[in-house]
């Protein structure tokens, strides 16, 4: 097996919030390593837009606009993915949403929907995943948690958004657990600053480039730097890995052990 | 060709076991490698090997606990191979040993090798690396480095000790884009392992372990060769332990 590292040849991923953002970066970089692609997002035009990249590298497409929140849906992108595709060897859950507002303003339904997209998308999407890399005796499922699931986000104030990342750090622990005795593997990336379109809007560049300077190396991550991480545990390679979480974050947050 | 190519590494203790597969997985993606270990005749081995898979080799058969061998070592490595962009820091051993029985001697030799060893190769590494920018050390670790175990408790120490060294230094040269990260493999098929068990006892070990088993040493490669990879160059004082489930920490 000296072929290009981490090979992905053969195997299908379902990247939940692969539209645009992260996630188009994680379908594109599968892609090129040989993996077919479930594109899912809510938002419709960027998910074509995934799709016809993934299509150009001579991968297979499914494409779904299913909001992971929505079991039923998930339940129904599984099913239809595996009609097409034959199968579901990966999943990166990586839809997600970000949103600043301190304790005192948080309502219920920012609440719910912070933690239905995170926490509960996540955990349906797996269980749909489960029966198939059971029976396979393989599977990988990735888990984009963040810095902020451990560091929490200070100024940034978006508490529900912290707990639920670290939900997912709890849910990446416990299946790796459960699911060891099937040979699935479970792990967690947790991003530092990456420049995708969400914090470039929402923050601008004169506030990114300060935050950058406050990091180690002196930078944010490209999207696809995130991605590459995403690849080699999503891969073969990673085989022994597993309930793990590897934090690419320019040294930003070192952690104690 | 592979994504380290063009790169040298150096790759400590890779005689055999972890670091000469270390040494073969750089080597078949790119890489020239400075094989070190303190066994001439496995360094040879290996380094034949990493010849026939195309790359250039230098041989520098030190201890890596003398750091007057270590400098040579770096100043040999540097004018055959034109430069070191990757340091492996593996050279160890274990030692099941109780506190008691661990004379000044012993805790020096573990130190020495495990915790001094690193800690001046990458002293040596770091001016070449500063100029050019870039640079990557994987310190190996282990899971004993973050759980310790009742025995051996200086291998525990110098293991915990090199954790401490990755993320100081990820700080340090994080102005000069050197990343600096560590493994902390769990159960490996290769030396103490295969040293200290019987089949029987081996067996019994990998049945504690979720994935139910021990790596190939091959799959802690891939690991480093990941770490010391571009595509890792947003990833600095971190810890990755491939141990399959065995060991799962909290943050």
């Amino acid at each position: 097996m000296t072929d290009r590292n981490a090979s992905l040849a053969g195997t299908v991923a379902w990247i939940t919030g692969s539209g645009r953002g992260m996630g188009r970066a994680h379908a594109l970089v599968l892609a090129e390593r040989g993996a077919d692609i479930v594109i899912n997002d809510v938002l419709k035009d960027e998910a074509e837009e995934t799709a016809a990249a993934v299509k150009k590298l001579g991968r297979r497409v499914v494409l779904s606009h299913a909001d992971v929140s929505d079991v039923a849906a998930v339940k129904k992108t599984a099913a239809d993915a595996i009609a097409a595709l034959g199968k579901i060897d990966i999943l990166v859950n990586n839809a997600g949403i970000g949103q600043h507002k301190p304790l005192d303003e948080l309502s219920e339904v920012d609440y719910d929907r912070m933690f239905a997209i995170h926490v509960k998308g996540a955990f349906f999407c797996a269980q749909s995943v489960i029966p198939g890399m059971k029976e396979r005796r393989w599977g990988k499922i990735v888990n984009i948690a963040s810095i902020w699931a451990m560091t929490g986000a200070g100024i940034n104030k978006a508490s529900h958004y912290c707990a639920a990342k670290a939900a997912l750090l709890g849910l990446t622990k416990a299946w790796a657990k459960e699911f060891a005795p099937w040979n699935i593997h479970v792990n967690a990336v947790s991003p530092g600053g990456v420049l995708t379109e969400m914090p470039i809007k929402i923050q601008g560049w004169d506030k990114i480039r300060e935050k950058e300077k406050k990091v180690p190396l002196g930078r944010w991550a490209k999207p696809e730097e995130i991605s590459d991480t995403v690849a080699f545990l999503a891969s073969h390679e990673a085989d022994f890995i597993t309930g793990q979480m590897i934090s690419p974050n320019g040294g930003e947050t070192i952690v104690g052990y | 060709m592979g994504n380290l190519t063009g790169k040298v590494a150096l790759i400590t203790g890779s005689g055999d076991g972890m670091g000469r597969a270390h040494a073969l997985l750089m080597a078949e993606r790119g890489a020239d490698v400075v094989v070190n270990d303190i066994d001439g005749a496995k360094a040879e081995e290996t380094a034949a090997a990493v010849r026939k898979l195309g790359r250039r080799v230098q041989v520098e058969i030190c201890d890596v606990a003398d750091v007057a061998a270590v400098k040579g070592m770096v100043g040999a490595g540097i004018k055959s191979l034109g430069r070191i962009d990757i340091l492996v820091n593996n050279a160890g051993f274990g030692r099941r040993l109780q506190t008691l029985d661990i004379d000044e001697r012993e805790f020096d030799l573990m130190f020495g090798v495990h915790v001094k060893g690193s800690f001046f190769c990458a002293q040596s590494v770091i001016p070449g690396m500063k100029e050019r920018r870039w640079g990557k050390i994987v310190n190996i670790s282990s899971i004993w480095g973050m759980t310790a175990a009742a025995v051996s408790p200086h291998y525990c120490a110098a293991k915990a000790a090199l954790l401490g060294a990755t993320k100081a230094w990820a700080k340090e040269l994080a102005p000069w884009n050197i990343h600096v990260n560590a493994v902390a493999p769990g159960g490996v098929k290769s030396g103490g392992p295969l040293k200290f068990y019987t089949p029987e006892q081996l067996r019994a070990r990998e049945s504690h372990v979720p994935l139910q088993r021990y790596c190939e040493p091959r799959e802690i490669a891939y690991a480093v060769a990941f770490l010391a990879s571009p595509e890792a160059d947003f990833i600095t004082g971190q810890v990755l332990s491939p141990n399959g489930g065995e060991t799962i920490v909290g943050f």
